[in-house]
């Protein structure tokens, strides 16, 4: 039985871990809801995101203006995209969008490998976020509480507009039923346009976010795009909040079960989703919406 | 030039033939009612007109301009609004959301309050989810995603489908009260008594023909006028 | 019989050519950059292959997680020999297949409830739990991360006449004969009632199920195969490089499966093979270039997204599909041609000689212990405060025509969904001969004897007029579920003289070969009642078998219907009233979710009520 302070410690990282998965999985499932692609170029979006901080880093020394300009590099990443390629599939099988999207990321990532190598970079920890915190009974690293407090600023932003602008009520009214939001007068290409290049400034800024973290490779998406299809089945495809409690359930979930034994934290997340599977196939929040 | 003229469409749905040369056209201010059994076409031809159904040959025009083969956006900028037969109201947003969505595109929308002045009801529920509507509701409000966007024409699909008698009431009233202030429509409806209380003409169809033109008046008088395209047995 | 059965020499090009083409592999292809050893490791992609192409080339489930069988089949072969509880490579071989055959059982019991993307993630999931198992809990016996080293070659014969299967083409002869064998049986399998099914599955999954195959088996059947193989080829890949790696479970490579076939041509079954071998010789020779080493990859991700996006068949796929094209071009024109004219002459060819219907090899009208085919007992299917349909009794008598008809919104469609259990009635239940059917599901209901055509045509367009049938044919032959792997689709006798009787009734024996979506729409609308016919149904439901007909077509189909009605019972439901008054001895009227009248066709026609719901309310007069 592992101590309180380790414990609480470990629960600290599930929820560094679960919101980051929060982010991730939230730009899966808006593209998923919205456009019914499941992208499988989401973890490779992820190392370029981490790679786009690691550049601009070394050209602005800021981590806070390397984030700025990285967004809009995927920003426009996500814009090129959708109007070359994704856009061509909406009316295509699952199947079919499955396959060209996994082809996008092997080429991303050999993108990567072919400009950076396929050794780790190590992207330093912001000056701000240097050195841990004394939390009551434990010392906690300081830049992952702040990653808790970014991400959960970023996830209210997307709350905001996914529920609070003309843009997010025209993407929740397209989820239910987009020919009529067609016959309304709303022509919905714009709109899956932004909603693509959202999701891929999401994940993009998720690997980021986490690049101090961990060692950077052009590889390190594949187990994040795994674990965030867990926490998409796990709250319910195309459920913006599903994504967000799937992904602190999943984080909690990995990081508690390595307080007790480390070699069963990952395979716990996939046995509860095949036991979710069983008892409740549409996830946590509702419905399987159009997929 | 007629506000609506649809020209000798053939339309199909799937590999299905269901329109066969269908030709009707609609003035302004005037409410058409299309009548037939259920298979004669009514809902394809409203369907074909919004763009919803692309007719295989043939032409739609608006003001004398084709409006066949756009999108349903752009024919719905354009002034065309149908009212679909399932009413689609979009259960996740309120009925307040519903009405901001169909507003949205619309050069000359309606203010809430003046939609609410036609429908009180939807005032009272306007923060209600639409999936927590009472049936007469979700028309009410289907018909009021229409008219917030001013359409110049409004195609209404069985209305009156499914709703109780008193309910039905309100809603013809409601439909009476736009055609006097001159707003065009085009009624689907298998209450056909209710139907011509405020339609000017008809079109009678049957598989995918018009096999009957007139006034509402001449039917109303001469029912037996009605029973090829309505009866029961020749 | 109207066409040449399976069989001779010449439907088993395709074996002479994969015989021909390993023979000639190791001899021609070093000279291309080709090593044994790399041949050797093709092979092993492509026996995995194999497998997977019948489950996702023919049966369209596309798995991102192979590489768990193809892990569990390698590390169990691997554990079994290094420990030393197995000595013989062959018993260990089999015990790894196995084992990875009993995991897809698991797994695909739990993925191939759900469909499309679920499955894919499922897949994709499970693959990964997998590899964390083999990582971390049984790092004790797998190595971990280290694998597992020093597994031992095959070995042929016993005592001192034992041949050792060493490395080099010793090793590749034993892949290659393995593959042969595999690829001969794969071929079985897609040739197979099975193989037939699940390729209708991929075309039109519920009309699959709506003819009373049992689907989920069926798609689980082929995702144990696809186990199977994955697992043999796992536990071969030890012994071949006398080491298991645990990289064997990486997602990465149930990608580089899912790539190698895309590329190589999926439903080809040798196209995963030839995607191997693009693969694996572009990594080997393009790392020898330099300033190239790191770009193999990129390559073949661009090449890939061209594929999809262009090329859909692949490399085998595009071959195939030349070759057959050359040989049946004409024969499709000459097809499309007889559409043109049909559609252009908006007639039917006149009916033929109809001296047919005594010869119909379909049940005689089923004589049960009563004459009441199908009793409705109070249906009721209600959705939140609508009530669609309100408890709605009626009963259809053995060998008639019964009609159901009524206005808009009547609950019509709803109705008859419930009498084939595609939808569960609220309350109530059906009927057949007295023995209860409601909630059992479509597939059950269909193997009970209750048949529909659908009002939208529900074809598998791909597949010749004759296929279509047998997919319906093979339903209540065999049951919902018989893993008759080894057969050929077409030997079943009495199935084969029911489609030719079939499309003799139905006047689609000169189309027997014809893709389906190449006919014209009259002809469609009769297979589509033809496929429900296919069944021997006890009780055919019609669904507006006339919508969408030109009047002479709808003339020719009525008198269709009269002629089935000799051998099974039939309700229908049809919007041109002319034709059911003229067809159906009952009638049932429903309005507005209730029942309003049943009766003959000459009472309903005097029912003031009827009268009134179908005139709207519009006061209607008799006529004088």
């Amino acid at each position: 039985m592992p101590s309180w302070p380790a414990l609480a410690s470990q629960a600290f990282n599930g929820l560094a871990l679960g919101s980051l998965l929060a982010l991730v999985s939230s730009g899966l499932t808006i593209i998923l809801g919205t456009l019914g692609v499941l992208n499988f170029a989401h973890g490779a979006l992820f190392a370029v995101g981490a790679y786009a901080a690691f550049v601009m880093l070394q050209y602005t020394q800021s981590f806070l203006l390397a984030i700025a300009v990285g967004c809009g590099f995927m920003l426009v990443l996500g814009f090129l995209l959708e109007r070359l390629i994704i856009r061509f599939f909406y009316g295509r099988p699952h199947e079919d969008q499955i396959l060209v999207t996994y082809g996008i990321g092997i080429v991303l990532v050999e993108c990567v490998r072919a400009v950076f190598g396929g050794n780790a970079q190590r992207v330093p920890t912001p000056s701000w976020g240097q050195g841990a915190t004394q939390l009551g009974f434990l010392i906690y690293p300081t830049y992952r509480l702040q990653l808790i407090a970014i991400i959960a600023t970023l996830l209210v932003g997307l709350y905001l507009v996914l529920y609070r602008t003309s843009m997010g009520l025209v993407v929740r009214a397209g989820i239910e039923n987009p020919g009529m939001v067609g016959i309304l007068g709303i022509n919905l290409r714009r709109t899956f346009l932004l909603v693509f290049a959202i999701g891929v400034v999401a994940v993009g800024l998720a690997g980021m976010l986490y690049a101090p973290v961990v060692a950077v490779t052009p590889d390190m998406g594949a187990n994040f795009m795994a674990q965030s299809f867990v926490v998409i089945v796990l709250g319910g495809l195309g459920s913006f909040p599903g994504a967000v409690v799937g992904g602190l359930i999943a984080g909690e979930i990995v990081s508690l079960t390595s307080a007790f034994n480390s070699s069963y934290s990952e395979v716990m997340l996939y046995a509860l989703m095949a036991l979710l599977l069983v008892l409740r196939p549409q996830g946590l929040f509702g419905s399987e919406g159009r997929v | 030039m007629s506000l609506l003229e649809v020209d000798r469409i053939n339309t199909l749905y799937g590999d299905s033939h269901v329109l066969f040369d269908l030709s009707i056209r609609v003035e302004e201010g005037e409410v058409v009612a299309l009548l037939g059994r259920n298979g004669a076409g009514k809902t394809t031809t409203l369907r074909s007109i919004m763009g919803v159904l692309a007719p295989k040959s043939g032409e739609i025009r608006l003001d004398g301009k084709p409006i066949s083969g756009l999108a349903p956006s752009a024919i719905a900028n354009m002034g065309v609004q149908l009212v679909p037969e399932e009413r689609a109201i979009f259960g996740g947003l309120t009925v307040e959301e519903n009405l901001r969505i169909a507003a949205l595109t619309a050069p000359n929308a309606w203010s809430f309050e003046r939609i609410y002045g036609v429908f009180p009801r939807l005032k009272e529920r306007r923060k209600s989810l639409g999936r927590t509507l009472s049936g007469g509701e979700q028309q009410m409000l289907s018909i009021a995603r229409a008219l917030i966007r001013d359409a110049r024409i409004i195609l209404l699909d069985e209305p009156f489908e499914g709703l109780a008698p008193l309910i039905v009431r309100d809603l013809v009233n409601v439909a009476a009260g736009l055609a006097r202030e001159g707003r065009t429509m085009i009624v689907v409806e298998q209450n056909v008594a209710a139907a011509l209380s405020f339609a000017t003409r008809v079109y009678g169809l049957n598989n995918g023909h018009v096999v009957f033109e007139g006034s509402s008046a001449e039917l109303t008088a001469n029912p037996d006028l009605a029973r090829d395209f309505l009866g029961v047995g020749a | 019989m109207s066409i040449a059965r399976s069989g001779g020499l010449r439907s088993h090009t395709p074996e002479l050519a994969i015989l021909v083409m390993l023979i000639a592999a190791p001899v021609v292809l070093p000279h291309l950059g080709f090593s044994i050893d790399l041949l050797t490791r093709v092979l092993n992609w492509g026996l995995i292959g194999l497998g997977f192409d019948i489950l996702f080339g023919l049966a369209g489930l596309l798995s991102f997680g192979q590489a768990a069988f193809y892990g569990v089949g390698g590390f169990v072969t691997a554990y079994l020999l290094v420990s030393g509880t197995l000595t013989s490579v062959w018993l260990a071989l089999a015990a790894g297949t196995i084992s990875a055959g009993a995991f897809g059982l698991v797994v695909g019991w739990l993925a191939v409830r759900r469909i499309g993307i679920y499955f894919t993630m499922i897949t994709l999931a499970f693959g990964q739990m997998a590899y964390f198992i083999e990582n971390s809990p049984l790092s004790h016996y797998t190595g971990g991360e280290n694998g597992i080293p020093g597994v031992p070659v095959p070995v042929l014969g016993f005592g001192e006449h034992a041949i050792r299967i060493g490395a080099g083409l010793p090793m590749y002869v034993l892949f290659a004969v393995i593959f042969f064998g595999a690829y001969v049986l794969a071929r079985r399998i897609v040739r197979s009632p099975v193989g037939a099914i699940l390729l209708a599955i991929k075309e039109n999954t519920a009309r699959v199920a709506m003819l009373g195959h049992n689907v989920p088996a069926y798609k689980l059947t082929a995702f144990v195969i696809a186990a199977l193989y994955a697992g043999l080829a796992g536990g071969l890949l030890g012994s071949f490089q006398s080491y298991m790696p645990p990289d064997a479970f990486s997602l990465e490579t149930s990608g580089q499966l899912v790539v190698q076939t895309i590329v190589g041509g999926a439903n080809t079954l040798v196209g995963p093979l030839v995607g191997a071998a693009v693969w694996l010789w572009l990594r080997d020779n393009l790392q020898l270039i330099p300033g190239l080493s790191t770009l193999w990859k990129l390559v073949l991700g661009i090449a890939f997204i061209v594929l999809v996006v262009g090329l859909r068949r692949g490399i085998c796929g595009e071959i195939i599909h030349w070759w057959t094209e050359r040989r049946t071009l004409s024969a499709r024109q000459a097809a499309e041609a007889v559409t043109e004219t049909i559609e252009a002459g908006g007639a039917v060819k006149p009916a033929l000689s109809r001296e047919r219907d005594a010869t119909l090899p379909l049940p005689s009208p089923a004589t049960g212990d009563s004459d009441i085919a199908l009793e409705a007992c109070a249906l009721a299917r209600h959705y939140g405060g609508l009530k669609a349909v309100d408890g709605v009794s009626f009963k259809v008598r053995c060998g008639s025509i019964h009609a159901v008809i009524g206005p808009n919104g009547a609950g019509k469609s709803t109705l008859f969904k419930m009498l084939l259990d595609e939808v569960s009635p609220t309350s109530g239940h059906v009927l057949l001969f007295g023995s209860q059917v409601t909630g059992h599901g479509v597939s059950r209901t269909a193997q009970f004897g209750i048949a529909k055509s659908n009002q939208l045509n529900q074809l598998f367009p791909n597949l010749s007029v004759r296929k279509n049938l047998r997919i319906a044919a093979l339903a209540r032959r065999r049951g919902p579920l018989r893993i008759d792997l080894l057969r050929t689709a077409d030997s079943l006798p009495e199935v084969e003289a029911q489609i030719d009787a079939i499309m003799a009734l139905l006047d689609l024996a000169v189309r027997a070969d014809t893709p389906a979506h190449i006919l014209a729409y009259g002809e469609k609308r009769r297979l589509e009642i033809g496929m429900a016919l296919a069944t021997s149904p006890k009780v055919l439901l019609l669904d507006e078998p006339l919508a969408g007909m030109s009047p002479s077509e709808r003339a020719a189909t009525c008198a269709l219907i009269r002629d089935i009605a000799q051998t099974c019972t039939i309700v229908i439901v049809e919007h041109d009233l002319d034709a059911i008054f003229g067809l159906a001895e009952r009638i049932t009227v429903l309005y507005e979710g209730r029942l309003l009248a049943d009766g003959t066709a000459d009472e309903i026609r005097g029912n003031q009520q009827v009268q009134d719901a179908y005139l709207g309310g519009l006061h209607a007069h008799e006529p004088a």
